[in-house]
């Protein structure tokens, strides 16, 4: 190695960079080729032409309102449920009684499990046949197996899909929390405890405060993977619940239109931006005004 | 002078074993995998050159291949193909160089229904070898419920209706399985069956006064048809738990039930409606081109391969169901012989409406068929004759966009 090449790498400056480059190759090859790619699709014809009629067409898709609408209820009732879950698992886990990693432990399991398993999972559950059905007919409390996942009865169905996603990707939630509680220095909360602050009133207006860095990237973390769920709902729902992650599947999979495909993931990616977007905005200037 | 030698012996000896043994080549699109490939030259071929001397090598071929050197060879007017087996849509396209079978000696009969589809041009361009389709099986218990007149080997969809209907009240439950899920062959359901049992085709009559009647009717049968079905993409599992006691799908997505079960189920044929009774029939056959090098070889290739015993031995060998009517009887018990009854049963109506899978379309039409499907039947909307004149507009588009002809029924 010569001299000039070392005092390059070596220089305070630049080695961040250096350290930095596997990471922005792999972004580069995995994340924003296939996006680039993706945006070309949506926009351009086999012929070469730009043109909005991949969106035009997937707007005018007889399911697309469906799955637009499911999407967005999917998200809306998910996050805010599991994020109060996984702040109570992870002040639980946090107190450190005896036991308390066993708990982590238990709670981080299903993050070792991908989705479609997990809506497999699920599906052995909720079918006419299935687990919760049998315990309710043994206990007594029906007659004849309830259709749970029924075209007929849409609210059970989504039901199922909320808590099979709830069990599913709440633990992520929970060890981004652990993390941020980790961080939040014992002094602030002795301080509290002299000063009397205890029990709800010390998690209210000491502990929470100082989560919501946390709470922050928790929230647009899951609130996008909320927006492109899929697998589970495919394998509990099938036809029954539309998502716009499962449509831009099957115009790419089961009818061989990547354009439509495209604008599908598209649209998600602008609705995921938007979401981020507010949420930085939203909190931060929360934040500004606790700190003030 | 040595050279001249050498090539002289090697002319000797190729024309003394050319003559020994008879060799002919048979192309096929079908039986492509190296297993199957294996199983037709070690247990079907073998056989026939023990018995007639004829040796055939069996070559495999992907289409783009098979369709060029149809093509080569017939432009040229020689070939060293001496027979030839594809899929109803790998042969049509050759017509012309593709000899006339009409009166090709069999090994045992063959349903006219299923002769006449390779009828092309007023010439039999091919022998249906074997087949492939959807029909339905049903749990012994359904037939408790069974309405009063309804021949089980002839039912139509109204009698289905009711068949439904009397479980329903008698049990409680909804017995009737149909699969449409994401993955489902459910599009095949009706394009195939609906709408030629009903209308008389797959595509002109899409948006016809017969079709807004199929679809009422369809929404009067779901209600009997087991609400988790949108979730369905096989039918052997729901018929295996009991949650359906009647279903209709792909053998190959039926057999797994029947093979685990084979006291309790039974395959039947699909229901007829007002037109007749609409079925898909997936049938690969036997040509001989214009060009063979020996024509009667080929023709006691044809003989062999469609006799009973060979039939079945193809039916375990590979899956593909026989098109020969007495091979259904010869099919030992188990599972096959009871989806080979029911393929059999179906095959030979009289009432048959027989259709073929687009090809060389887009996969769009899929979704077109299932749309419909979903508004009109899953979700039960009115039936709106404006939705469907703008899905059969988009759906003819795609045939258009093509180039390709409409499939049978509507293209025969």
């Amino acid at each position: 190695m010569n001299a000039g090449l070392r005092k390059l790498l070596g220089t305070d400056t630049l080695l961040p960079y250096w350290l930095l480059l596997p990471t922005l190759a792999f972004i580069g090859v995995f994340f924003l080729t296939p996006l680039v790619k993706a945006i070309i699709l949506a926009f351009r014809s086999d012929s070469g032409t730009l043109t909005l009629e991949y969106f035009r067409r997937m707007v005018a898709d007889t399911r697309f309102l469906d799955a637009l609408k499911y999407t967005f209820l999917l998200a809306i009732t998910i996050v805010p449920i599991q994020v109060v879950t996984a702040l109570a698992m992870a002040l639980l886990v946090n107190t450190g009684f005896k036991g308390s990693r066993f708990f982590l432990y238990l709670f981080a399991l299903p993050l070792g499990i991908s989705d479609l398993a997990a809506g497999l999972i699920w599906l052995s559950v909720f079918t006419q046949h299935g687990f919760l059905n049998s315990v309710l007919y043994h206990l007594g409390v029906i007659q004849r197996p309830i259709y749970f996942i029924s075209y007929q009865n849409i609210g059970l169905t989504f039901l199922a899909v909320v808590v099979a996603e709830h069990w599913r990707a709440t633990a992520i939630v929970m060890v981004i929390l652990v993390a941020g509680l980790q961080m939040i220095s014992k002094d602030y909360l002795e301080a509290a405890e002299v000063l009397g602050a205890r029990g709800w009133k010390k998690i209210w207006y000491v502990i929470l405060p100082l989560l919501k860095p946390s709470l922050q990237s928790a929230l647009i973390i899951r609130t996008i993977f909320a927006l492109q769920t899929f697998a589970v709902v495919l394998a509990l729902a099938g036809d029954i619940i539309p998502v716009l992650a499962g449509e831009a599947y099957f115009w790419h999979f089961l009818y061989h239109n990547s354009h439509i495909a495209s604008a599908y993931a598209v649209l998600l990616m602008a609705i995921s931006i938007a979401m981020t977007w507010g949420y930085l905005r939203f909190l931060r200037s929360r934040m500004e005004v606790i700190r003030g | 002078m040595r050279r001249f030698g050498i090539i002289a012996l090697a002319l000797l000896v190729g024309s003394v074993m050319g003559f020994a043994a008879q060799k002919i080549t048979w192309m096929s699109t079908q039986f492509v995998p190296i297993a199957e490939a294996e199983f037709i030259r070690n247990q079907v071929l073998a056989p026939f050159a023990e018995k007639t001397g004829i040796q055939v090598e069996f070559l495999g071929a992907e289409y783009a291949e098979f369709s060029s050197r149809i093509q080569a060879e017939y432009q040229a007017g020689k070939g060293e193909i001496a027979i030839l087996c594809g899929l109803h849509g790998d042969l049509a396209p050759f017509a012309e160089a593709l000899s006339d079978l009409k009166g090709t000696p069999l090994g045992g009969t063959i349903p006219e229904g299923l002769m006449k589809l390779g009828v092309i041009g007023g010439h039999q361009i091919y022998i249906p070898l074997v087949q492939a389709t959807y029909l339905m099986v049903v749990n012994k218990k359904a037939l408790d419920y069974l309405p009063e007149g309804a021949d089980i080997w002839a039912l139509t969809y109204d009698q289905l209706l009711q068949w439904a209907k009397n479980i329903y009240e008698a049990t409680g439950e909804k017995k009737l399985g149909i699969p449409a899920g994401p993955k489902s062959l459910l599009h095949r359901f009706i394009h195939g069956y609906l709408y030629p049992s009903f209308t008389g085709y797959q595509v002109l009559a899409f948006d016809a006064g017969a079709a807004v009647k199929m679809w009422k009717f369809m929404q009067e049968l779901w209600q009997y048809v087991n609400p988790a079905a949108p979730t369905w993409d096989a039918m052997d599992t729901p018929l295996l738990s009991e949650e359906v006691w009647i279903a209709w799908d792909h053998t190959a997505r039926l057999k797994q039930a029947i093979i685990e079960r084979p006291d309790d189920f039974i395959a039947i044929p699909s229901p007829a409606g007002p037109a007749g009774r609409g079925f898909i029939t997936v049938l690969a056959g036997l040509a001989i081109p214009k060009t063979s090098p020996d024509p009667d070889a080929a023709a006691k290739l044809i003989e062999y391969l469609t006799t009973p015993e060979v039939q079945v031995k193809i039916l375990q060998g590979v899956g593909f169901f026989p098109v020969v009517a007495e091979a259904a009887g010869a099919v030992p018990s188990g599972a096959l012989q009871i989806l080979a009854k029911g393929v059999s049963a179906q095959a030979s109506s009289p009432d048959a409406i027989v259709s073929f899978i687009p090809g060389g379309i887009s996969d769009e039409y899929k979704k077109i068929y299932k749309d419909t499907f979903f508004k009109f039947v899953i979700k039960g909307e009115p039936v709106d004759v404006k939705f469907l004149r703008q899905q059969a507009t988009r759906l003819r588009q795609l045939y258009l966009e093509a180039d390709a002809p409409y499939p049978a029924p509507d293209g025969s």
